[in-house]
């Protein structure tokens, strides 16, 4: 069942991918390892940044929720800042996940955090205490890290990064 | 125009209508063309049915609660149906029809919730449009007619958008709506959100509380995995923000009363999505773990080996696969706080509350002490976490831990303050050693401590007055009284503080003021009130008549005294006065005539293992030196006598 679901999924990402998304395989013959290059969205601080997006589907999907991460690096309340790139999205939280949830509508929320970060569930609390306390340094540095990391197309790497569960 | 006409025209009607109504049953009847029909009667919005208590079905103008087509679990039954029983109609065409005769018409439902009056209206309506139609083949206009007139339901509908119905007919007519929209939706095609894959309804299953639709095989896969590992978080519907957005909506539509929206699916919703009785079991038993671990209220069997919680009301066991359900009503609940607060504050509660009784073994318990239940007037000092447990009620526990043994029939801690060890329980007169908490014999207690007529001995053999001045501080923590073992008990570390009985001593007729004695008495009165504890211990048999004479201060008085509050070990000076040598009741018993005192302290099986010449020996010596001692230190007539071996 999985597997064809999530070909049905891949398909639906692939033929009409949601805004601002390039979905395609890791690899053809790995249906659970999925790149997604995501540009940061108009009218927020990520604005011009390509950002790498790698989702991880475990082999019991959709019964338990699939892994999101950033590989490129983001100045974010709610990803790690460093080559990881874990993100804290609570529709992923193993209790919070429901298998009728979708990749896109996964996505998608990836995208609204980027939109709209959530400093009151943050990953990094230095960052989220800047992003309340001293909305413009947050700003400036965010800009900077898409200047420094994120100006050409998202780099993914040769091989999907094994999967990590940091928190 | 004749007979075979007539037929003819008859049979080519019915063959139109058997095309149309391809369910059209024909009857056998030599007189007439006669066939029945079920029409169904689908109102095109679902209607609230009410059940007025008039029976009959004249009065069909009651009142009902509701206006809106929400079900309202008031007062009177009332469902939201989209489907009643079909109409039975069932049409004979004589002979002469259409030309000469009239059709004849039966109508019928099964229950007959239609009311007899409509019924007959509808029956006459047939010959009526015939006429009206010129003596025409009229079968189909009217059968069209009727299928019309079910749409409104045959104008029953009141005022207030309800149909009233003889409550008679309650159970079937929901029965029958209950089936036909499980046929309705076994026809209809899902989307399961799930496999994301088109699905027949007949394989899959709307959640009850939500509405949303899976495929049962996707549902089963995913509730099964979750019991299985535990998961019962996740047992609830499967569609995204669903119960947030039930909530949500309720709140929108602010209805009356604010249920909480319930997110977990019931144990025969799960059945009914074909788990196994198994799974959905285990579901029920961790739900109600869950329940209970969740409530701190709740209060567990004492005994170690079942952990069962106590019957509560709040928390009924389950029965079977029924989980049954903590009240969903916000206010109930917290009104229910209220009143268990209430409670706590409040110092005059019932005592009979206080009786818990074990779901699973049965065990009545005090639910404050956590003893065998002992009825409403008692006194019991409620047990504590060790968390709550102050510096020095911890110093007096660990001192009864380290200096009181407990009667083995009732429990009771008990501590000497001097003399030997056979003890005898003030609170339930059983015989026991001090040393190892056995029961003795009443007949013949000192047996423990001799060489048994087979021979063999106990661990306590020659060791009867180990211990002599007391079990208290001075002596040391050489020998952990025999609680030491039990102080484990208990859940989450909780410790009883017992209650603890003074100790009387048996051989006190030499009782009084020896120094050292008395020193050691008065530290056994703080003791006792540190232990805040009644008096209890009495020791020894029959006390000889030269004994009876209280000697030195103290005597004879304090045997029960209770204390009410702990204190610290050392600090009431006053009680220490007033309670002085504990002691009181004299009772020497015979083995003192002997005048043996073996206070040979040493421990273990030593002695079992000398040889008997060899522990004479030592007995000796170790006795002539007690002496020595004693006689420098105890100026008392007392002098130890020496003392040849154990009486055999």
């Amino acid at each position: 069942m999985a597997s064809k679901r999530i070909y049905k999924e891949l398909t639906e990402c692939t033929t009409s991918p949601p805004p601002d998304m390039k979905v395609c395989l890791w690899n053809e013959s790995d249906l659970h390892t999925w790149k997604v290059a995501l540009a940061g969205p108009a009218s927020s601080v990520y604005e011009g940044g390509n950002y790498a997006v790698l989702v991880t589907l475990p082999t019991d999907y959709p019964f338990k929720p699939p892994t999101v991460r950033i590989l490129t690096r983001i100045y974010h309340p709610n990803v790690t800042n460093d080559n990881l790139g874990n993100i804290c999205l609570s529709i992923l939280k193993p209790e919070n996940w429901k298998p009728a949830t979708k990749v896109s509508a996964v996505l998608q929320a990836v995208r609204q955090l980027l939109v709209e970060p959530q400093p009151d569930d943050p990953l990094e609390a230095r960052i989220a205490d800047e992003y309340r306390n001293d909305r413009n340094e947050f700003e400036k540095n965010a800009r900077q890290y898409v200047t420094r990391y994120a100006r050409g197309p998202p780099v993914f790497g040769d091989a999907p990064p094994a999967a990590e569960k940091s928190k | 125009m004749d007979d075979s006409d007539g037929a003819e025209e008859r049979f080519t009607e019915l063959a139109a209508l058997e095309a149309i109504f391809p369910e059209i049953k024909k009857h056998d009847d030599p007189s007439a063309v006669s066939f029945s029909l079920d029409l169904p009667v689908h109102p095109s919005n679902p209607i609230t049915v009410t059940y007025p208590a008039a029976s009959g079905t004249a009065e069909l103008t009651t009142a009902t609660l509701t206006g809106s087509d929400e079900e309202a679990p008031g007062a009177m039954d009332s469902q939201v149906l989209a489907h009643l029983p079909a109409v039975n109609l069932r049409l004979s065409l004589p002979e002469g029809y259409p030309a000469e005769r009239p059709p004849s018409v039966t109508i019928s439902t099964t229950p007959p919730w239609l009311p007899l009056e409509t019924t007959k209206k509808l029956e006459e309506e047939g010959p009526r449009m015939w006429e009206e139609m010129g003596h025409n083949m009229v079968a189909f206009a009217y059968i069209d007619h009727v299928q019309q007139a079910a749409e409104n339901v045959f104008g029953l509908i009141n005022d207030d958008g309800t149909l009233g119905v003889d409550p008679r007919h309650m159970i079937s007519i929901l029965d029958y709506d209950v089936r036909a929209r499980r046929e309705t939706f076994e026809r209809e095609t899902f989307d399961c959100g799930v496999c994301l894959e088109p699905k027949k309804g007949a394989v899959c299953h709307r959640m009850l509380e939500c509405g949303h639709v899976f495929c049962t095989a996707c549902l089963q896969d995913f509730y099964k995995t979750a019991i299985t590992e535990g998961d019962l978080a996740v047992v609830r519907c499967l569609t995204p923000n669903c119960a947030k957005d039930r909530a949500a909506a309720q709140a929108e539509a602010g209805s009356g009363k604010r249920r909480r929206v319930r997110a977990f699916l019931s144990p025969s919703e799960l059945l009914q999505m074909g788990l196994s009785q198994e799974i959905v079991s285990r579901y029920v038993t961790l739900k109600y773990k869950t329940e209970l671990e969740s409530d701190k209220n709740t209060i567990y069997c004492p005994r170690s080996w079942c952990d069962g919680a106590a019957r509560s009301k709040k928390h009924k066991k389950p029965e079977g696969l029924e989980l049954v359900e903590v009240s969903d009503d916000e206010e109930a609940e917290k009104s229910d706080e209220k009143d268990d607060k209430g409670k706590k504050t409040k110092k005059s509660e019932d005592p009979s509350e206080r009786l818990a009784i074990c779901e699973d073994c049965g065990f009545a318990f005090c639910s404050r002490c956590f003893q065998s239940w002992h009825g409403e007037f008692f006194l019991c000092i409620p047990r504590r976490d060790s968390d709550e447990i102050t510096p020095e009620e911890q110093a007096s526990i660990d001192y009864i831990a380290h200096h009181t043994t407990s009667c083995p029939t009732c429990g009771v801690p008990s501590q000497k303050t001097r003399g030997c060890n056979h003890m005898i329980c003030f609170r339930c007169q059983t015989h026991f050693c001090y040393l190892c908490a056995a029961w003795l014999p009443p007949a013949s207690p000192f047996e423990h401590y001799n060489e048994r007529p087979d021979g063999s001995r106990t661990g306590c053999y020659m060791r009867l007055w180990e211990l002599e001045n007391g079990d208290g501080n001075d002596v040391g923590y050489g020998f952990l009284g025999g609680r030491a073992n039990n102080r484990r008990r208990g859940r989450n570390q909780a410790v009883a503080v017992p209650r603890v009985r003074e100790v009387v001593n048996v051989d006190d007729e030499d009782g009084p003021a020896r120094p050292e004695g008395d020193d050691q008495q008065q530290q056994n009165a703080e003791v006792a009130v540190a232990l805040e504890a009644p008096l209890v211990l009495r020791i020894g048999g029959q006390a000889p008549p030269r004994d009876q004479q209280p000697r030195g201060r103290g005597r004879g008085q304090g045997a029960g005294r209770p204390l009410a509050t702990p204190a610290p070990p050392a600090a009431d000076q006053a009680a220490r006065g007033g309670r002085g040598g504990a002691i009181g009741r004299g009772t020497g018993g015979d083995f003192r005539n002997g005048g043996r005192r073996i206070p040979v302290r040493m421990r273990g099986r030593l002695d079992d293992a000398l040889h008997p010449a060899d522990a004479a020996w030592v007995r000796n010596f170790v006795e002539m030196a007690l002496n020595d001692e004693e006689n420098s230190e105890d100026s008392d007539d007392e002098e130890m006598p020496i003392v040849a071996p154990l009486v055999h």
